[in-house]
């Protein structure tokens, strides 16, 4: 990195922390600190609820997946828009009507604090593991290409975070993330920018585009219907209905984002901005990727795209393995090159023939060339056994540190380090807020003074950074430990959706009911996990769907309700 | 002295913009979606 870059990454950051940590000073109540004042306008809860959702791995991922797998990934987004929609109608009037500090607040008022305390510490447990991992995540790929001590980079991350979010509680996020989306969208957009103009002159935006056609890189849409298949139009329409309304409607980082606005109708608009905005996002990041890819058509990509994972193989005996496979995969790359312009020059004379007689060969290079990079990988992982194999994470992030101006790279690493920062800050300031509002004023401390509670926010806001910073710390001797944190998350995550769907849906079921329908849920989840071979994202429909099951059978078994328990 | 943000002193809103009723935004939020997933239908027949 040049002084440059140093300069535009530290006066970003900085200017960032700052503002927020100014602009947000003196929040004396626990109104203002953990709902900002209902004081946010719509644009401002739009932008604030698409920085919590655009975590770092999201720009840092995103784009490498496109560069290996297409488009697709787009339609995991197709349910989102739907339940931005659902939300507007039926949960923000509600949360609204009871002017509550947290979701889980609503489940008192709707069953009883039994049901509301079980809800908020699932979402403890499970947030408090998935804050870790939102540190660590892009701090181990950023402290790989920047050489950077890995401790080092997850200190900075946490402790710029913590910095704002303490000082300036709920509010303090929010107009950080403005800040933030700015330099993430302004940034990503140079990035597609660049990747554009450094194509060769002989090749076209529209040729570019073409290519990636024909290598298959734009299947944006598929309506086939497939189980195996993760994305298609189908699972993306379904399941990604159900995660968003879950994500969106039940768990305090983005509902926090929402019920600080200045009314319902500023709250609807902003998931609405949500809604009409995060397809044509998740687009254009997943676009740059292909034009990444088709980039590396015409330049030299390296075997493997984890160049300190290499480093560490040159450094054992098989290093001459690797670097042979280096220069076999320089001599396939030569090949490609040439048909692919030869697939560039077809495509403009629009004739099928050429055209498909310059896509076999293009892709009959590409197969030698993936299998030559399968070759490479398997060295690396006799090499290095511990050695991650996946490196599509380091794709666009070494295309940034290698290819882009200087002043640029410094912008870019503040894209990834603003969308960490965005996404943690949420994270913690809802981990605080629900420690506070549904377990110490609800169940420990009652009768203390606003200023009281918003020590005691900040106090829960500290211990919950130091206890992200540390597992991140520590997430290095776990194996898998991002799928890890996933399980745990889908372990709790069916269940509190099914408390929600039913304190929304199903008026028959009473707390009582729905309290011993959860914990038997739960135990269901844990017997599947520890007993079956059932894949863990399954575990979110089976916690929701035995919840609403076993509540109708319980309230049917303890009585009408009213007999049995007062109503809600 | 507080620092009051002009734009907090605004009235909120509390109809929707452009339209009379809520049902105008979510009917705009879902034909936005019908028309993106029609627009990359066509992008993937055109590129494929």
């Amino acid at each position: 990195m040049k002084a440059l870059d140093w300069v535009v990454l530290l006066g970003t950051l900085g200017f960032i922390v700052s503002y927020g940590v100014w602009k947000t000073r003196g929040s004396r109540d626990i109104e203002a600190y953990l709902k900002g004042d209902n004081s946010m306008k719509w644009w401002s809860i739009g932008l604030s609820v698409m920085a919590t959702q655009a975590s770092a791995i999201t720009f840092l991922s995103t784009p490498g997946q496109a560069y290996e797998d297409g488009m697709r990934f787009v339609q995991f987004y197709f349910g989102l828009p739907i339940a931005m929609v659902i939300i507007s109608i039926t949960v923000i009037p509600i949360f609204y009507r009871l002017n509550v500090f947290t979701a889980y607040e609503f489940l008192e008022s709707r069953f009883d604090l039994k049901t509301r305390s079980l809800a908020a510490l699932l979402f403890l447990v499970q947030r408090g593991l998935a804050a870790g991992i939102t540190i660590y995540a892009p701090a181990i790929i950023l402290s790989t290409m920047l050489g950077w001590s890995l401790n080092v980079t997850i200190l900075i991350i946490g402790v710029l975070v913590v910095i704002y979010t303490v000082s300036g509680g709920t509010r303090a996020v929010s107009v950080t993330q403005k800040q933030q989306m700015a330099v993430m969208m302004g940034g990503m957009l140079v990035a597609g920018y660049m990747v554009v103009q450094y194509l060769p002159e002989r090749v076209s935006f529209g040729d570019a585009v073409a290519v990636a056609g024909k290598m298959g890189k734009m299947n944006v849409v598929d309506f086939s219907f497939d189980w195996d298949d993760r994305y298609n139009f189908w699972s993306g329409i379904t399941g990604g209905l159900f995660l968003a309304l879950s994500y969106f409607g039940t768990d305090q980082s983005q509902v926090a984002r929402y019920i600080g606005g200045k009314s319902v109708a500023e709250s609807r608009l902003g998931l609405i901005f949500n809604g009409l905005l995060k397809i044509p996002m998740q687009f254009l990041i997943l676009f740059i990727g292909v034009m990444v890819f088709v980039f590396y058509q015409f330049n030299q990509p390296p075997v493997f795209f984890n160049e300190a994972a290499k480093a560490r193989v040159y450094a054992t005996p098989y290093a001459d393995n690797l670097r042979a496979l280096e220069t076999q995969y320089a001599g396939v790359f030569a090949e490609k090159q040439e048909a692919v312009q030869g697939l560039v020059t077809a495509l403009r004379t629009e004739d099928e023939g050429a055209i498909a007689t310059a896509q076999q060969q293009v892709d009959a290079l590409t197969a030698n060339a993936r299998s030559v990079r399968d070759e490479a990988k398997q060295v690396i992982k006799q090499a290095t056994p511990k050695a991650e194999l996946k490196d599509t994470d380091y794709v666009f992030i070494s295309f940034v540190m290698k290819y882009l101006p200087t002043g640029l790279v410094g912008l870019l690493l503040a894209v990834i380090f603003s969308a960490a920062m965005s996404s943690s800050a949420s994270e913690l300031n809802a981990l605080a807020s629900t420690t506070v509002v549904d377990i110490y004023k609800r169940s420990v401390r009652q009768e203390g003074s606003g200023r009281h509670y918003v020590m005691a926010s900040k106090l829960f806001t500290v211990g919950w950074g130091a206890i992200a910073i540390t597992f991140a710390m520590f997430a290095s001797l776990l194996d898998n430990l991002i799928e890890a944190v996933n399980i745990i998350g889908s372990i709790f995550y069916g269940t509190i959706l099914g408390i929600f769907l039913v304190a929304f849906y199903f008026r028959y079921i009473r707390g009582n009911a729905v309290f011993v329908a959860a914990v038997l849920a739960e135990l269901v989840v844990l017997y599947c996990y520890y007993f079956s071979d059932i894949a863990f994202l399954w575990f979110n429909v089976i916690g929701c769907v035995c919840v609403i099951l076993f509540g109708f059978i319980l309230q049917a078994l303890f009585g009408k309700p009213g007999e049995q328990e007062g109503t809600a | 002295m507080p620092d009051i943000n002009p734009h907090e002193r605004e009235k909120p809103l509390e109809k929707p913009p452009f339209f009379k009723h809520w049902s105008g935004m979510y009917w705009l939020v879902l034909g936005n979606l019908v028309f993106l997933i029609l627009l990359f239908y066509t992008l993937t027949k055109i590129y494929a």
